[in-house]
C-alpha cells in the first residue's frame, strides 16, 4: 500500500506546517460562510481568494483553496434548511425536505444531519481520490502529444453539458474562449496573436478573466436590487441528531456518497446534479417515499453526502488529467498553476509528496468542517444578517485588489473588468460563463498538442485515428458533446407531441 | 452560471421569447459576427510557420471564429423563427433604476482603476467604497465613511503586511 506510506508521510509534513492548517481552518470557515450567503457560491469564493494563495507556499495555498470548496458546498444548506433560500445551486434539493423540517421544528436536526452527511460524503469521496488517483495518473502517463489534444477535446466536449438551458448559447460562449485563448504567443512559431502591441497580452491573463466573470459579474448583479438580507428567525434546539435516528440514515448516506463520486468523476456533472441524482435515488430506494417533500431527514442526508461527495470525484480528473469537471475545478486549476504546478499526470510524479500532504490537508479540511460546522450553527444566524450594502462593496474590493495582487499590474484589473461587464450581460442574457473558462484553460493544451503531434506525425493526420487511446478519447468527446442535443431534441420533440404545440425549451 | 433572461420563456408560450431576449440575442450575435470577422482578417498577418508539417498560428483562430460565427448564424435563425411572448413572468423585472446601479458601479469601478494610477490605493478604493455603499443604499453619513476606510485600511493590512503584496502608491505620491 504504497498510497497509505504516503499518505501517512503526507499527515507528518501537514503535522510540521501549523500555518496550512490554519489557512485550512480559514479557507472551511470562509467557504461555509460563502456557500450559506444567498448568491455568494463556491465558485465565487474561490475565484475571490485565489490571488490570496500567490505568496503563500503550495500547501497552504491549495488547502485554503480546498477548504473554501469544500465548506462552499456544504454551507449552502445552511440557508436552504432555515430559511428556503439555497445558498448554492446543489442545496436547492437539501431545501426542499430541508425547510419542511424546520417548519415542523425540527431545524437543529436537519442541520445537524446535513452536517455529518457531508462530512461523511466529502471524507469518503476524499478516500476514493487517494487510492484512485495514482492509478489514473499512471495510466494517463502514457499519453503523447496526439493523446493530449484527444483529451483536451474531450474537456471541451464537456461545455454542451454544462451549457444550461440553451446548448447554443453554451457552444456561443464555448467558441469565444476557444478565440480569446489565442490571445498571446503562438504555441509552436511564438508570434504574438491579436496582443494589439501589448505585452500583457503575450499570456492570455485567465485568472482575472475568472475573478471577473465569477466573482465580479456576481456583485454588479446585486446592484440591481440592493435589498437587504432577510433574518434568521429559527430556534435550533438539538443539533446532533440521535444515534438511532442517525444509524437508520447511514444507507442512503453511503448509497449517495458512491452516486456522487461517480458522478463528481465526469465531467460537466457538478454537486447539483449529484444532489438531485442522489435524492432520486434515496426516495425510489424508501420504504416511505411518499414522506419526501413533507420533512424527510434521509432526503436532506442523500442531497448532502451526494454533493459533497462530488468534491473529490471532481478532483480527481482535475489533478490526473488535468480537465476541470466543473467550474470550481476550473478555478482550482488557476490555483494549482499559480503556484508553479501543471495539474496532469506528471503532477504525481514530480510533486507525489505535494500531492498527498494535498490529500491528508483534504481530509483535515473535512474533519475541519464537521467541528466548524457544529460548532457555528448557533450563530450562523446573526452573521447572515450581514447586509448586502456591506458585503457587495467588499467582494468588489476584493476583486481589483486581488486581481493587481497577481502581477502587480493594473492592466490585469482592466481585464477583470472587462470580464466582470461581460459576464454580467452573460448572466443577463443567458450565456454561461463556465464554457469560456473551460475553453481558456483547454483551447492552448489542445492547440499545442495538436500541432505537435502533427509536426511530430511529419504532417499527416494519421495519429487522429491510428492510435487507439486517441481514437476512444475522440469517440467519447464526439458523444459527449452530442448526447445532450440528442437527448434535448428528443425530449422536445415528445414535449411536443404531447402537448401538440411547441415545447418551452430555449431553442435560442 | 446561468440565469434565466430577464423576461424568460414562460410556460404555455412554447418557443416563443420576449422581446427584449430577441433584441439582446440578435446584439449580441451581430457584435459576436463582427469580433470573429476581424479576428479572421487579421490573421491574414500572420507569418506562414517555419515548420513545414505546421498548420500554422492562422488556422487555430480561423476555425474557432468560423465556427463562432456559424453558431451566431444559428442563434439569429432561432431567434427571428421564435415567436414573440409577452414581458417577463419568471423574476421580478429589473427597473431602471436597478440598471442605472449596476452601470454606475461598473463606472465606479473603472473610475476606481483609472484613479488607483494617480492617487495610489487608499484615496482611490476608499471614495470607491463610499460609492458602492452609497448605491446600495447604506448612506449613513458616519457609518458609511468610516465602513470605507476601516474595510480599506483592513485590506491594506492584510495585502501589504500579512501577503507581502505592495499595493500602488499613486504617481502624485511617488
Amino acid at each position: 500500500m504504497h498510497e497509505l506510506d504516503l499518505l501517512m508521510n503526507g499527515f507528518v509534513t501537514l503535522a510540521s506546517n501549523p500555518l496550512a492548517l490554519l489557512l485550512a481552518l480559514v479557507g472551511v470557515a470562509l467557504g461555509i460562510f460563502i456557500g450559506a450567503l444567498p448568491g455568494l457560491t463556491a465558485t465565487m469564493g474561490v475565484a475571490i481568494l485565489l490571488p490570496f494563495t500567490f505568496g503563500m507556499d503550495p500547501v497552504s495555498g491549495l488547502l485554503m483553496i480546498s477548504g473554501v470548496f469544500f465548506g462552499g458546498v456544504y454551507g449552502g444548506s445552511v440557508t436552504a434548511i432555515l430559511l428556503r433560500i439555497p445558498g448554492t445551486p446543489a442545496a436547492a434539493a437539501t431545501a426542499m425536505d430541508g425547510f419542511e423540517l424546520t417548519r415542523k421544528g425540527m431545524a437543529g436536526v436537519a442541520l445537524g444531519t446535513a452536517t455529518l452527511s457531508s462530512f461523511l460524503g466529502g471524507t469518503a469521496s476524499i478516500i476514493v481520490l487517494i487510492f484512485l488517483a495514482p492509478i489514473l495518473a499512471g495510466f494517463a502517463l502514457k499519453f503523447s502529444a496526439s493523446e493530449s489534444f484527444a483529451l483536451a477535446v474531450f474537456g471541451l466536449s464537456i461545455i454542451a453539458s454544462i451549457s444550461g438551458r440553451s446548448v447554443i448559447k453554451g457552444l456561443i460562449a464555448g467558441f469565444l474562449g476557444l478565440l480569446i485563448a489565442t490571445v498571446g504567443m503562438d504555441p509552436m512559431d511564438g508570434f504574438p496573436r491579436f496582443t494589439g502591441g501589448y505585452t500583457e497580452l503575450f499570456n492570455v491573463p485567465f485568472i482575472p478573466v475568472m475573478i471577473g466573470l465569477f466573482a465580479a459579474a456576481e456583485a454588479f448583479k446585486t446592484l440591481e436590487d440592493p435589498k437587504v438580507r432577510l433574518g434568521m428567525a429559527a430556534a435550533l434546539g438539538r443539533i446532533i441528531p440521535e444515534w438511532a435516528t442517525f444509524r437508520r440514515l447511514l444507507g442512503t448516506v453511503a448509497r449517495s456518497t458512491g452516486l456522487g463520486v461517480a458522478i463528481g468523476i465526469i465531467p460537466g456533472a457538478g454537486a447539483d446534479i449529484a444532489a438531485y441524482v442522489a435524492y432520486n435515488e434515496a426516495k425510489r430506494f424508501s420504504k416511505t417515499p411518499e414522506n419526501y417533500g413533507k420533512g424527510e431527514l434521509a432526503g436532506v442526508a442523500a442531497c448532502e453526502s451526494g454533493a459533497n461527495g462530488c468534491t473529490g470525484g471532481a478532483l480527481l480528473t482535475m489533478l490526473t488529467l488535468g480537465i476541470p469537471g466543473d467550474a470550481v475545478t476550473a478555478v482550482m486549476l488557476g490555483a494549482l498553476t499559480l503556484q508553479g504546478l501543471q495539474p496532469g499526470p506528471l503532477l504525481f510524479k514530480e510533486h507525489a509528496e505535494l500531492v498527498f500532504t494535498l490529500f491528508a490537508g483534504m481530509l483535515f479540511c473535512y474533519v475541519a468542517m464537521l467541528v466548524i460546522g457544529l460548532g457555528s450553527l448557533r450563530f450562523m444566524g446573526r452573521v447572515l444578517q450581514m447586509p448586502k450594502s456591506v458585503l457587495t462593496p467588499v467582494i468588489l474590493l476584493l476583486c481589483i485588489v486581488g486581481t493587481y495582487a497577481i502581477n502587480n499590474s493594473l492592466f490585469d484589473i482592466g481585464i477583470m473588468l472587462a470580464a466582470g461587464v461581460a459576464g454580467y450581460f452573460m448572466q443577463k442574457w443567458d450565456f454561461p460563463a463556465s464554457p469560456v473558462v473551460l475553453a481558456l484553460i483547454m483551447g492552448p493544451m489542445a492547440e499545442a498538442n495538436f500541432r505537435r503531434a502533427l509536426s511530430l506525425s511529419g504532417g499527416s493526420y494519421d495519429f487522429l485515428y491510428t492510435r487507439p487511446i486517441t481514437v476512444v478519447l475522440l469517440t467519447i468527446a464526439i458523444l459527449t458533446l452530442f448526447l445532450p442535443l440528442v437527448k434535448r431534441w428528443r425530449s422536445h420533440r415528445a414535449e411536443t407531441r404531447q402537448t401538440g404545440a411547441a415545447s418551452s425549451l430555449n431553442q435560442a | 452560471m446561468s440565469n434565466p433572461p430577464a423576461g424568460g420563456e414562460g410556460p404555455g408560450f412554447g418557443n416563443a421569447m420576449p422581446m427584449t431576449t430577441k433584441i439582446a440575442n440578435l446584439v449580441i450575435a451581430v457584435v459576436l459576427i463582427a469580433i470573429a470577422a476581424s479576428a479572421i482578417a487579421a490573421t491574414g498577418d500572420f507569418p506562414k510557420s517555419m515548420l513545414a508539417a505546421d498548420v500554422g498560428s492562422a488556422r487555430f483562430p480561423i476555425i474557432h471564429a468560423g465556427a463562432l460565427i456559424v453558431l451566431c448564424l444559428i442563434l439569429i435563425a432561432n431567434t427571428l423563427r421564435a415567436p414573440t411572448a409577452p414581458a417577463a413572468t419568471g423574476e421580478a423585472p429589473v427597473g431602471i433604476a436597478g440598471y442605472a446601479g449596476v452601470a454606475l458601479g461598473m463606472l465606479a469601478t473603472a473610475a476606481c482603476i483609472a484613479a488607483m494610477e494617480y492617487v495610489g490605493y487608499g484615496i482611490a478604493t476608499a471614495v470607491y467604497m463610499a460609492v458602492i455603499m452609497a448605491l446600495m443604499g447604506q448612506r449613513n453619513p458616519l457609518w458609511n465613511p468610516v465602513l470605507a476606510v476601516g474595510v480599506t485600511a483592513l485590506v491594506y493590512g492584510v495585502f501589504h503586511y500579512a501577503l507581502q503584496v505592495p499595493l500602488p502608491v499613486g504617481s502624485l505620491f511617488e
